[in-house]
Formats: C-alpha cells, structure tokens, sequence
C-alpha cells in the first residue's frame, strides 16, 4: 500500500483491490442514477428524496 | 474492553492501537492519546465530527481529564534509541461509562445490524469532514441509552483523498458476513463470532451463504468476490499505480455496503420461546402479581444492575428497570431476543439491555491471553439477579443439583428474586414428560433448604391463582 502513515490493521491486498472494482461499479450506478433522474426531470416526474438521515441531522445543526 | 489486565490498570482489551488505550485508576476508566495521535484528535474536536457525532448519539462523549498519564506499562511501544525517556502520553481523557459491555455474539439480529448501521453512519459522517474510521470493529460498538454507539474516541484517521476504506475487511467480517448468515442460512450462526474474534472469515461467509446470494448484487461482491480476491491476491503488493479512490467513488461504495446491509433482514417466530406467554399456563392475575412483586422489590432494595436472567421478552425486566435499575435482560432464545431488543427500540428506553445467553453455557473469557474479552461472570456481579420461572429448566432439564444452582445465582448477584415452579406445574409436567423423575429433592422445602445455605429468605410469597411462589433473597 502506497498511502501513509501504514494503517495498524492490515487491509488486506484482496480486500484493497474489490474496494476498488466496487467503487467504480457503484460510481457508474450513482453516475446512471443520476442521469435517469434529470431524463425524467425532463418530463416532469419528480423522484422522491433520499431518505438521509445525515443530511437531517446537519440541518438540524445549523 | 472491561477486563483489567493484572498490571498498570491498562486494559487488557485496548492493546492492539498504537494510538491509545484505556486504563483505570481508583475505579475510573481513563484513555491515554499517545503523542502518535495528536493530529487526529484534534482534527476530531475542531472539524466538529466529534460535536456532531456526540450530539446524535453515535459516539460516547468524553471530557478532557486533569490525570497523569499511565505511562510505564508502554515503554516497550517507544522509539527503539534515544526516545525512550520521551512522555509518549499527550492527553488523558475521561469517556462516559458505559453501564454494560456486550459482545456481538449476544446480540440479536437487529442488534448487530444496527451496529452494523451505526458503523457506516459515523464513517459517512466522518468522511464530510475530512476523517475515515480506521477500524469497524463491532467490539467498538456498544449499547448506550438503547442506541448503538461508538466507544472508541480513537478510532479516526485523517482522510486523505484517493485513499480506500482501510477497515472494509474487518466491516464485512465484523457485520456484513455474520449478518448474512444470520438472515439466509440460520440465525444462531452468530455464534461463529465467538470463535472468530476478528468477525467471519470470508471464505467461510461464502461457503456457508446459499448459492442464490450469488445473484444478489451486494453479497456478490462484498462477500463472495471479496473471499475469492482476498485468496487470489494473498499477500501480494498492491502498487500505486493500482489506481485510488475518488472521494465521490468512496461514497457511492459506502452506500453500496450500506444498501447491502439494509437489505438483510431477519424475523423472530418459530423457535423455542417466540410465543411463549402464549402458550403459558399463567393467569392474567399471577402474571401481574409476578410483575408487582417484582416492581416493588427492585424499588426496595434499588439495585444499579440487575441481570434478568431467561427473560423472554422482558416483562419483567421493565418491571425492575421501571423502578430505576439498568437491566441486562438475556435470554437463550435468539426470537425472544429480537422481540425484546424491537420492544426496547421502539420505547426507546434507555436503560434495558437485551442480550442472547445461555445460562448453561455462558459467554467465556476469550482472545488473546484468555482477556480480551471478558466472560459474562467477569462483567459482573450484579446487584439483582431475577430468575423467574427458569428453576426448573436448570434443575431438571439441565440437571443442576439445587445447592449447586443456590452457589451459582450467590455469586452472580448480591440480591436474588427467584420463583419456584413446583412439580405439579404443569410446565415441570411437560419437562418430565419423557424422562425419569430422578430429582426426590426437587420440592418446594428442598429447593428452602438448598437455598438457605446460601442466602438469607426475605420475602416467600405465594402467585396468585398459580402453584408458584416467589421468593426475595439476600446472599449470605
């Protein structure tokens, strides 16, 4: 692994690289997503908003 | 993380992190932050992480504490030359207390999936402002107030763009792969936790998951491809050039864990006690005289712990904690469990905490040397102990001569409520049912006689509209 400081627990090599697969197989779905929603936004259909609990939270913050 | 090692009051379970570790001192429970973690404990206190965290009840709030630091037992985690005279201590501080340490192998279902929830939460949370967990150890996890909460203050790194999730193994193997097995192939499967300390191993999640989670998106890959890269890529050096993590790809994966965990669920029924008040032979009546007695004795004596002990679905648990006390409310029965935990959950009460145990087994002392986890026994005793319409389960289904249960309940807890169910119940009847009556002993001047030897009888009161009775004691 190339990032420091070194991690205490070993990551694991496997582990490092299927993160990776993952991440660009989730970023295509998130990237799809959102492109579906602004092609229905085109058409005046409205998605539903994501139930984030975090986004509530912060705003609940301020 | 509760285990005293027999030095320097550093605790035995807090060993494994160079940045810290947890000691005691005059009975207060302290963790030193090495000088090695100065930058991220301060990252944590002014990116306002640690304020956000606190404030929802993800993490235990701490305060800075006026304390030495524990020193000498770290001498050997020092700089090999010259260093060694260097305070390695930058500060102590003080966590809040947390009234009962639980293991994920004594968790229910929902339990460890909320844990599991938390985990992900706090990792989103923290990557807003610029840290990363560095571990997602579900023994960092703990039940505070009803809600799954961080205990460990220590676990954040700084993040540093294009880096990957480096606590992605331990999540899948703490929560992801227990959680799975748990929902579709069998619920006592948690119970792999107690022999696997550092959470399932993946090859072993994905031999015993059933074939179709193959087709299942989420368990395909944090599961099944994980085991398999994990195989192929076996201590092999990953190379920077293997590419990193953007930010934004970093949290289209977390979610991707996150739906994967979501989507696994569980409902109890069908095991041994789900229903059982159903098929009691109880009266409304002595089912309420049970839970007034036992109302009013907690109140009496105001226990700070007590351990119900097969508590089914925790009636009478709420009983005592109504009166004040934090109670432990296990049961054997994972069902009973996940009912009592969803109960709790949506009553949001504070200060009950269910917990899987079988009393004929308890969870033992384990890890290494024996003392990173504590055994059930170790984490107490308690003030309380309930043990209600349980006699006879240990008695005569289990065996247990009746002075040695008398011996066993003395040490556990300074105050015992226990009922005795006689042998024309006919709960004993059905336990009799295909077996020799081999206990002569087994009768309510018996059960006096063995209990006497052990605790002094304060209260003998017979439940209404049953054969019953429910005795207070006090240990000798």
């Amino acid at each position: 692994m190339h990032f420091a400081p070194l991690p205490y627990l070993d990551p694991g090599s496997g582990s490092f690289l299927i993160q990776l697969l993952i991440a660009s197989l989730a970023g295509i779905g998130v990237a799809l997503y959102t492109s579906w929603n602004r092609i229905k936004g085109w058409f005046g259909i409205k998605s539903k908003p994501k139930d984030d609990d975090e986004e509530d939270d912060d705003a609940e913050s301020k | 993380m509760t285990t005293p090692s027999q030095n320097s009051g550093q605790l035995s379970a807090s060993f494994r992190d160079p940045s810290g570790f947890l000691f005691s001192r005059d009975g207060v429970l302290y963790r030193q932050v090495n000088r090695k973690y100065e930058h991220e404990y301060a990252r944590l206190m002014e990116s306002g992480l640690y304020d956000k965290l606190v404030k929802v009840g993800l993490l235990i709030p701490h305060i800075e504490a006026d304390q030495p630091p524990a020193e000498e037992a770290r001498a050997e985690r020092s700089e090999p030359t010259g260093e060694r005279s260097r305070s390695e201590a930058y500060k102590v501080i003080q966590p809040e207390r947390v009234p009962f340490i639980s293991y994920p192998y004594e968790w229910s279902f929902s339990q460890l999936k909320d844990a599991a929830l938390a985990t992900l939460s706090i990792q989103r949370r923290a990557l807003k402002l610029g840290m990363s967990l560095k571990d997602a150890s579900a023994y960092n996890i703990q039940f505070v107030r009803g809600k799954a909460a961080l205990i460990d203050t220590l676990s954040f790194e700084i993040y540093k763009e294009g880096q990957p999730w480096v606590a992605y193994r331990q999540f899948c193997q703490h929560f992801l792969a227990p959680l799975a097995l748990m929902a579709l192939r069998d619920v006592r499967l948690n119970q792999l936790l107690r022999v696997y300390i550092d959470g399932v191993p993946l090859d072993l999640a994905s031999e015993l998951l059933p074939s179709r989670t193959r087709f299942n998106f989420g368990l395909l890959t944090h599961i099944h491809l994980h085991a398999s890269a994990q195989k192929r890529y076996s201590g092999a050096e990953v190379k920077s050039r293997a590419g990193t993590m953007s930010k934004q790809a970093l949290t289209a994966f977390l979610e991707s864990l996150d739906s994967a965990v979501r989507k696994l669920n569980w409902n109890p029924g069908g095991t041994e006690w789900g229903n059982y008040y159903d098929i009691t032979n109880y009266s409304e009546a002595a089912f309420e005289h049970k839970k007034r007695l036992v109302g009013e004795w907690a109140g009496r004596v105001k226990p700070a712990l007590v351990w119900d002990l097969g508590a089914n679905n925790g009636v009478f648990s709420r009983a005592a904690s109504g009166a004040g006390a934090y109670v432990v409310s296990s049961d054997v029965d994972p069902s009973a469990v996940e009912q009592n935990y969803r109960i709790s959950k949506e009553a949001k009460e504070q200060n009950l905490l269910p917990l899987l145990l079988d009393l004929t087994n308890p969870s033992p002392a384990s890890g290494w040397a024996n003392q990173e986890r504590d055994s059930f026994y170790g984490r107490g005793p308690a003030d309380m102990v309930l043990a209600l319409a349980l006699v006879h389960h240990l008695a005569i289904s289990n065996n247990v001569p009746l002075p040695q249960l008398a011996d066993f309940l003395a040490k556990w807890g300074k105050w015992l409520v226990i009922e005795f169910v006689p042998k024309s119940d006919s709960q004993v009847q059905k336990l009799l049912v295909s077996r020799d009556d081999i206990f002569p002993t087994y009768t309510r001047e018996g059960f006096e006689s063995a209990f006497r030897q052990r605790f002094n009888i304060r209260e003998a009161v017979p439940v209404q509209e049953s054969e019953r009775m429910l005795y207070l004691m006090e240990s000798l």
